[in-house]
C-alpha cells in the first residue's frame, strides 16, 4: 500500500526529539497520529481523545495556566504538548486553545511501543526539564574534548622548536643532568658524528622520563652507560604540516606523549600530548606572558586587541564558558598588574600597604572581552591623608590604562578612581556593617558587586579580614538575606517562547532574549545569596554552588541543575558573542528568538524552569 | 441523473435507494457495500463515521476521462485517523496526456506499476460501508464512482456525501455579497481557516485535506446538529 504521508512527515520529522527517528519509524509514528480541530478558547484534552495523548501543535496556539490562573507558557505551531502524557495526569496545568487549533495527537502508550529502541527519544519526554538539561550539558562537554576541534588546527601551533638533544654518546646521567636542567620530560637521541654535518644531526632515538625510571632505575642498570642504551630506536614522527588532531590521534592509539615533528626529514620540532590538551589555556597563558613584559601602555593596547580573537579561538575550540570565564579574568588580571607595576615605577613605592581589588564579574572570574572595568582599592589604616594623592594617581593611571585596552569605564563609576571605593580598611568595614545591618534598596545594589571581589595586586590580606568580618555577619542574618533575596529575585527568566518571540510572565512578547538578566544574573545572584547564608567565601558561581551544595540553602541535585543552567546559557553567551566578534560588532547578551534552534529552545526553556523553581523556593523561604 | 435530483432524494431517501440497489447489484463488493446501512441522517452529526475521499483523473467527464489516483482518510468521532489511510494509484492502461500530469503528477511508470481499477474500487467500498463520504466539490468523486461501479458490476449506486465546496458556498450565499467562485477552492477556504498550506497535491494529501477543512468548518456547530444537516 503506497500511502504517502510525506507532507505530515516533512513537518513532524523537524521536531525534536522525533528528528531522531530513521524515517521507517518516523513513518509509523506519523500514521500512529490523529488530527483533530479546536475552537479557540477550549480545554484540552479534547473528548474521545486517547487516554495518554502526546499533542503536536500543526497550527494555532495553546496556552497553560496553573491552578490559580497564573499564565506558564504559550505553545505555537511544531511545538509539544507532553502534560497528558503520563498518568496520573498533572491537576495542576490547565491547557486551552489560544486560538482555533489543529492538533496532531498521539496515544502516548502506543508511541512508548514504536519508539521503544529510542530511549533518546522516550527520555525526551519523561524526562523532568532537570535531567534534559544534565543531558544535554554532558553531551556538550564531551564534545568539548579537543579531539573535534583540532582538526582544523596545525601542529605548528603547538610544537615547540628547537628540540632539546643529546649526542648518543652521553651517559645516561648526562641526560637525566640536562632533563632537569631544562625541565623536559623527554630528549631526542641524535648521531652528532654520522656525516659530520654537526648543523643537521640525524635523531635515532627518544629518551623519556619514563625510559629512565623503567629502563635504568627499575632494572639496576648503570646510569654511566651511553643514554642510547634505554632510548627507544624506531621513534614515531609526524611532518609539520600535519593537523593537531592527527597528532593526538597518533600519540592516542600508540600510547605515547612525545612525538618529533619533522621537516624535510629534519627533526623540527617536538609536540607533546599536554601541549595539545592544554591548548586553548596555552593561548591564554602565552597572553598573559607577553602582558607581563609589555614595556608601555601602547604595548599592552596593542596586546589587548588580541582578546576578542582569544575569545572566538575559545568558543570556537568547543572550551565550556567557565573555562573562557576564567581565562579572560586572568587576562584582565594581568593587564591590571602590569598597569599597577608600570604606575608604581613611575609614582615611586606606595606610602602604606594596599590591595587592588577586582568587583564584579571579573572578580567571580566570569569575564568576557569588552567587560567593563569594576575596581576599588582597600588601603592600610595607617595611612596618612596626603597619602590619598599617590593612590588617586595610581587609579587614574590603572583605570585610564585599562579604558585603553578596551576595558570600558565602569558606567556606575564603581572605580578607584572615586574617592568613595578609594578607602582605608576601616571604611571598608564600615561599608559593609551598614549593607548589613541596615539594607536599603541602593545598599543592596553596592553589596551585590561588591560580595563578589577579589585582590588583584597588593596586600591580600586587607581584603581577607573585611571578608571574614562580613561573611560572620551575613551567615544567619535572615533579614539582610531576605533583602538581598527580594532583590535578586526582581531579575525573572521568562516563560519560554511563543513563536518567534520571547515570552514573559505577564504573557507579553518581547523580541530579544537577554542572556544576561533573564538568565546568567539571576543564577548568578542565587549563588551569592547562598554564599553568603552559608559563610562561604568563593566568589566563582560555578564554585559557590558546589561549595554549598548539601547545605541547608540548597540541596545537591539543586547545586547540580542550577550549575547545568548556568553552564549552558554560559555556552549560548559564549557562542552568540563568538559571533558577533568575528563580524567586528559589538558583543552583546541579545539573542533574537529566531536564531534559537527549535532544540536550543527546549533546553533554554528547561534552563528557565531550574532557574524558576529554585527563584520560587528562595522567595517562600522568606 | 434523476435519480441525484435533491427532489427525488427528499421523497425516497438513501436507505430506500440503497435496498433498491442492493436487490440489483450482482454478488460481490457492491453488493457487500450496500448491504451495510448508511449512517441514520438523524444521528448527530459530530459522531458520525465519515470516509474523507479525493480522485485524481485525467479529466471531469466520468465516461470518457479515467480515474488515475484514489485517496481516502477514516474520520470518526471528530478526529482524523492517519492509520486508516490509504492512497493508491491506478494502472489505466493506456498513454497519459501531457498536459494533464502536470496537474496530477503521476507519470505514465507510476501508472504502468499501481493497481487495477477494480482492485482499489474494491478497497474504497470496503471502507465506505457504513460511512458517509467526505469531498470537495461531490460531483467528480460521485461520477466517477458511479460510472467506475457501472463499468464494473453494471448498477450505479448513489450514496450520503457531505461536500466541502457545498458547505462553504452554503455560508457564502446566506451573506448575501458577491464574492469571487475562486474563493471556494480547497486551498483559498484552507487558508481561510488558517489551515496550513498543503504543497504536494495527491489524492490522500487532498482528502486528509478536506478532512481538517470539515472539521475547521463544523466545529462551531453545537452537539445536537443532525447529520442531515450537512448531507448533499
Amino acid at each position: 500500500m503506497d500511502t504517502d504521508l510525506a507532507e505530515i512527515s516533512a513537518f513532524v520529522q523537524t521536531i525534536p526529539p522525533f528528528d531522531q527517528l530513521p524515517p521507517v519509524l518516523l513513518g509509523k509514528v506519523v500514521h500512529a497520529i490523529s488530527i483533530c480541530y479546536l475552537q479557540q478558547d477550549e480545554p484540552l484534552p479534547p473528548a474521545n481523545c486517547a487516554v495518554n495523548p502526546l499533542f503536536i501543535i500543526r497550527k494555532g496556539a495553546l496556552n497553560y495556566r496553573d491552578s490559580l490562573d497564573e499564565l506558564l507558557g504559550k505553545y505555537g505551531e511544531g511545538d509539544l504538548c507532553t502534560v497528558f502524557c503520563q498518568t496520573p495526569l498533572s491537576s495542576e496545568i490547565a491547557v486551552h486553545t489560544e486560538e482555533d487549533t489543529l492538533l496532531y495527537s498521539i496515544d502516548y502508550q502506543e508511541l512508548e511501543l514504536l519508539v521503544a529502541d529510542y530511549p533518546a527519544v522516550l527520555n525526551f519526554f519523561i524526562h523532568s526539564a532537570e535531567q534534559r538539561l544534565n543531558n544535554k550539558m554532558s553531551q556538550i562537554n564531551e564534545d568539548a574534548i579537543i579531539a573535534s576541534s583540532l582538526l582544523n588546527t596545525s601542529i605548528s601551533q603547538f610544537y615547540h622548536s628547537p628540540v632539546e638533544t643529546i649526542d648518543q654518546h652521553c651517559t645516561i646521567q648526562d641526560a637525566a643532568i640536562k632533563m632537569t636542567e631544562r625541565k623536559f620530560s623527554c630528549l631526542v637521541i641524535v648521531n652528532n658524528h654520522a656525516q659530520g654535518d654537526t648543523s643537521s644531526p640525524q635523531p635515532i632515538g627518544i629518551v623519556t622520563d619514563k625510559d629512565l625510571r623503567q629502563r635504568c632505575i627499575a632494572k639496576g642498570l648503570d646510569f654511566k652507560q651511553p643514554v642510547s642504551t634505554i632510548m627507544t630506536k624506531n621513534m614515531l614522527t609526524i611532518k609539520h604540516n600535519s593537523s593537531a588532531y592527527d597528532a593526538l590521534m597518533l600519540m592516542t592509539a600508540k600510547r605515547i606523549h612525545h612525538l618529533p615533528v619533522m621537516k624535510k626529514n629534519r627533526l623540527h620540532a617536538m609536540v607533546t600530548i599536554t601541549d595539545l590538551m592544554n591548548n586553548e589555556s596555552q593561548n591564554a597563558v602565552n597572553l598573559t606572558h607577553i602582558i607581563r613584559k609589555a614595556k608601555n601602555i601602547d604595548e599592552l593596547v596593542e596586546t589587548s586587541l588580541l582578546l576578542p580573537k582569544l575569545q572566538i579561538r575559545m568558543a570556537k575550540l568547543g572550551t565550556t564558558a567557565d573555562h573562557v570565564g576564567k581565562s579572560i579574568s586572568a587576562i584582565t588580571m594581568a593587564f591590571t598588574i602590569r598597569l599597577i607595576e608600570l604606575a608604581e615605577q613611575k609614582l615611586g613605592q606606595a606610602p602604606v600597604p594596599y590591595a587592588w581589588l577586582a568587583a564584579g564579574s571579573q572578580a567571580r572570574q566570569e569575564q568576557f572581552a569588552h567587560s567593563d572595568q569594576d575596581n576599588a582599592l582597600i588601603i592600610a589604616d595607617n595611612m596618612k591623608p596626603e597619602d590619598d594623592q599617590w593612590f588617586e594617581q595610581l587609579a587614574r593611571f590603572v583605570c585610564d590604562g585599562l579604558a585603553k585596552c578596551g576595558f570600558i569605564y565602569c558606567p556606575g563609576d564603581i572605580m578607584a578612581t572615586n574617592p568613595k571605593w578609594r578607602q582605608p580598611q576601616k571604611k571598608w568595614h564600615e561599608y559593609f556593617s551598614q549593607w548589613v545591618e541596615t539594607p536599603s534598596p541602593k545598599a543592596l545594589l553596592n553589596s551585590s558587586v561588591f560580595f563578589d571581589l577579589t585582590t588583584v595586586h597588593g596586600d591580600i590580606t586587607l581584603l581577607e579580614q573585611v571578608r571574614e568580618r562580613l561573611l560572620n555577619k551575613t551567615q544567619g542574618n535572615t533579614l539582610f538575606l531576605a533583602h538581598l533575596s527580594k532583590n535578586a529575585l526582581m531579575h525573572r527568566p521568562p516563560l519560554g517562547f511563543f513563536r518567534d518571540f520571547v515570552l514573559v510572565k505577564n504573557g507579553e512578547n518581547k523580541k530579544v532574549l537577554d542572556l544576561k538578566h533573564n538568565g546568567i544574573a539571576p543564577i548568578v545572584d542565587l549563588a551569592r545569596i547562598y554564599a553568603l547564608s552559608e559563610g562561604v567565601s568563593a566568589t566563582n558561581t560555578i564554585e559557590r554552588l558546589q561549595q554549598v551544595a548539601g547545605s541547608p540553602s540548597l540541596t545537591k541535585a539543586s547545586a547540580a541543575n542550577l550549575i547545568d543552567a548556568y553552564e549552558f546559557l554560559g555556552l549560548l553567551r559564549m557562542e552568540h558573542q563568538a559571533k558577533k566578534l568575528q563580524i567586528n560588532e559589538q558583543p552583546d547578551n541579545y539573542l533574537v528568538p529566531k536564531h534559537i534552534s527549535k532544540l536550543e529552545r527546549e533546553h533554554l526553556k528547561d534552563a528557565f524552569k531550574v532557574i524558576k523553581t529554585l527563584q520560587d523556593s528562595r522567595q517562600s523561604a522568606y | 441523473m434523476l435519480s441525484h435530483h435533491p427532489l427525488f432524494k427528499w421523497l425516497i431517501g438513501y436507505e430506500i435507494e440503497r435496498k433498491r440497489n442492493l436487490l440489483l447489484a450482482p454478488s460481490g463488493p457492491l453488493k457487500d457495500f450496500l448491504s451495510v446501512p448508511f449512517p441514520d441522517v438523524h444521528s448527530v452529526f459530530h459522531e458520525a463515521n465519515i470516509l474523507a475521499v479525493d480522485f485524481e483523473t485525467t479529466g471531469l467527464d466520468a465516461v470518457q476521462d479515467k480515474l488515475l489516483s484514489v485517496g481516502f482518510v477514516e474520520m470518526s468521532q471528530q478526529q482524523i485517523k492517519l492509520n486508516t489511510c490509504y492512497h493508491q494509484i491506478i494502472n489505466t492502461k493506456q498513454k497519459l496526456k501531457a498536459n494533464n500530469v502536470v496537474i496530477h503528477q503521476i507519470t505514465d511508470q507510476q501508472q504502468q506499476k499501481g493497481q487495477p481499477l477494480e482492485v482499489v474500487v474494491e478497497a474504497l467500498l470496503k471502507a465506505l460501508a457504513g460511512k458517509v463520504m467526505l469531498v470537495h466539490y461531490a460531483r467528480i468523486e460521485r461520477e466517477f464512482l458511479q460510472q467506475a461501479c457501472l463499468e464494473l458490476y453494471g448498477v450505479a449506486p448513489s450514496f450520503p456525501i457531505i461536500d466541502t465546496l457545498a458547505i462553504a458556498k452554503r455560508r457564502l450565499d446566506k451573506k448575501d455579497v458577491a464574492y469571487d467562485p475562486s474563493e471556494l477552492r480547497l486551498g483559498a477556504l484552507r487558508k481561510r481557516y488558517h489551515l496550513p498550506q498543503y504543497f504536494a497535491h495527491n489524492a490522500l494529501n487532498d482528502a486528509i485535506a478536506t478532512a481538517e477543512l470539515l472539521l475547521a468548518q463544523t466545529c462551531h456547530f453545537s452537539n445536537k446538529t443532525r447529520l442531515k444537516e450537512f448531507l448533499l
